[in-house]
């Protein structure tokens, strides 16, 4: 077992809760969004700002953006199925509310309950955050992700 | 709408498939949105092969004859001799903690099949000519190349009990997969006792092949990061395991990718 020595022991104590984000695959074209109209070489330049921007619609560009929202496809998610309506401005996310959610039973609607206010946040952070994907996802997030990129489609977005 | 026409911009798509949903990234680089889109499309032709060759809820499906007994592998796609050979390496590499003939019902290689198949549907999109994309198996991530040429693929693992927060951001330059004690209906059986164990609260495991790093995982998660050694001991596999306190063990090939 030589190779324990590759293992390093990072941090004992409660796992610190980094950044809150989605598996969200539109997270990248929202980000491209903060370079719009740049080459791609250029786009690591960018980043930093969008990672520090806490406001989702901090933007200085002169452009009017329209304000719309669409409802996305109902999503079975094993307990259950979840709709969400998302709102745009321009092209990035102003925000996501649930406009359906059924479960069979009350434990599902009771994790369902804990998870989606949650969800929420994580949609508009990862706008911020640069993260691509994500590894571990449950059944709930994955559903949430597709309706809200059902949603985004029909905005075109 | 300026955002449309940005040379950055990436094509989106989700399938459902294989109990879960599968989400493609694709960097179109030169090709045109069609020939994206026809890419996409074979990939996800492969996916549902793979669901109808593998699925043990179908009655039918080729790996449900063999686990009745009705017919050998000689007799079924050349892919299910593929897949059992994969999992022969990695119950051999995790030593014996991944094992799919100890799965209750017969020879069961779901563990290692969602890997797999994301891995050959990102296989497709490559030699359609895409760059850069990211499948996304249910939490099971493949990745080819790079988003942008300094920029890596950066993957938030799950927080095993909090919902609002990664664990940590990686970056990743092929298979990331992730094992947790979280999800209902994860069955985590212990392959040498028969019995529902998970030592540690989420196991992850990078690697080149999405399949080994799938059912490695899954391993791991069983037998907690006391055993994270047969992980680091294949070359370019590396683990990052939470335990059931909190704690955090991570091999050095591990890259964490700097907080924003």
């Amino acid at each position: 077992m030589g190779s324990m020595g590759r293992v390093v022991l990072l941090v004992v104590t409660a796992v610190v809760g980094l950044v809150a984000v989605l598996s969200f695959h539109t997270s990248t074209p929202q980000l491209a969004l903060a370079t719009a109209g740049q080459p791609a070489s250029q786009r690591k330049q960018q980043p930093k700002a969008a990672a520090t921007s806490a406001s989702p619609s901090g933007s200085s560009n002169s452009i009017v953006l329209v304000t719309r929202s669409a409802v996305g496809a109902s999503e079975q998610y094993g307990y259950g199925a979840l709709s969400v309506r998302v709102t745009v401005r321009g092209n990035r996310i102003e925000n996501v509310t649930v406009n359906g959610l059924q479960t069979a039973e009350q434990y599902s609607q009771q994790l369902a309950a804990q998870v989606i206010p949650t969800l929420h946040s994580e949609v508009l952070a990862a706008q911020s955050a640069r993260i691509n994907g994500i590894s571990g996802a449950s059944y709930t997030c994955q559903a949430y992700a597709l309706s809200v990129q059902s949603a985004l489609d029909k905005l075109h977005v | 709408m300026t955002a449309g026409v940005s040379q950055s911009r990436t094509i989106g798509h989700a399938e459902k498939v294989m109990g879960t949903v599968v989400s493609f990234v694709v960097h179109p680089g030169a090709l045109s949105a069609a020939a994206v889109r026809s890419a996409l499309a074979r990939a996800c032709r492969t996916l549902h092969e793979a669901d109808e060759t593998f699925s043990t809820w179908k009655p039918q499906s080729p790996v449900s004859r063999l686990r009745r007994g009705e017919a050998t592998v000689d007799e079924l796609p050349t892919d299910v001799a593929t897949v059992l050979g994969l999992c022969e390496r990695a119950k051999a590499a995790s030593a014996g903690w991944f094992d799919p003939w100890a799965m209750p019902g017969g020879v069961d290689p779901t563990g290692l099949v969602k890997g797999w198949a994301a891995e050959r549907a990102l296989a497709e999109l490559v030699q359609s000519g895409v760059p850069a994309a990211m499948v996304n198996a249910g939490g099971d991530l493949a990745v080819h190349d790079r988003p942008a040429p300094t920029e890596p693929w950066r993957v938030g693992i799950r927080h095993p009990w909090r919902v609002d927060a990664l664990a940590c951001v990686i970056e990743a330059d092929a298979a990331v997969a992730t094992s947790g004690a979280y999800e209902r209906g994860e069955h985590l059986i212990d392959p040498h006792s028969g019995r529902p164990l998970s030592k540690a609260a989420s196991a992850t495991v990078t690697g080149p092949s999405l399949a080994i790093a799938d059912a490695l995982a899954t391993a791991l998660v069983i037998a907690g990061e006391g055993e994270i050694g047969f992980v680091t001991a294949l070359d370019g596999y590396d683990a990052y395991v939470i335990g059931p306190d909190g704690s955090e063990l991570a091999s050095d090939g591990i890259r964490f990718a700097p907080s924003a």
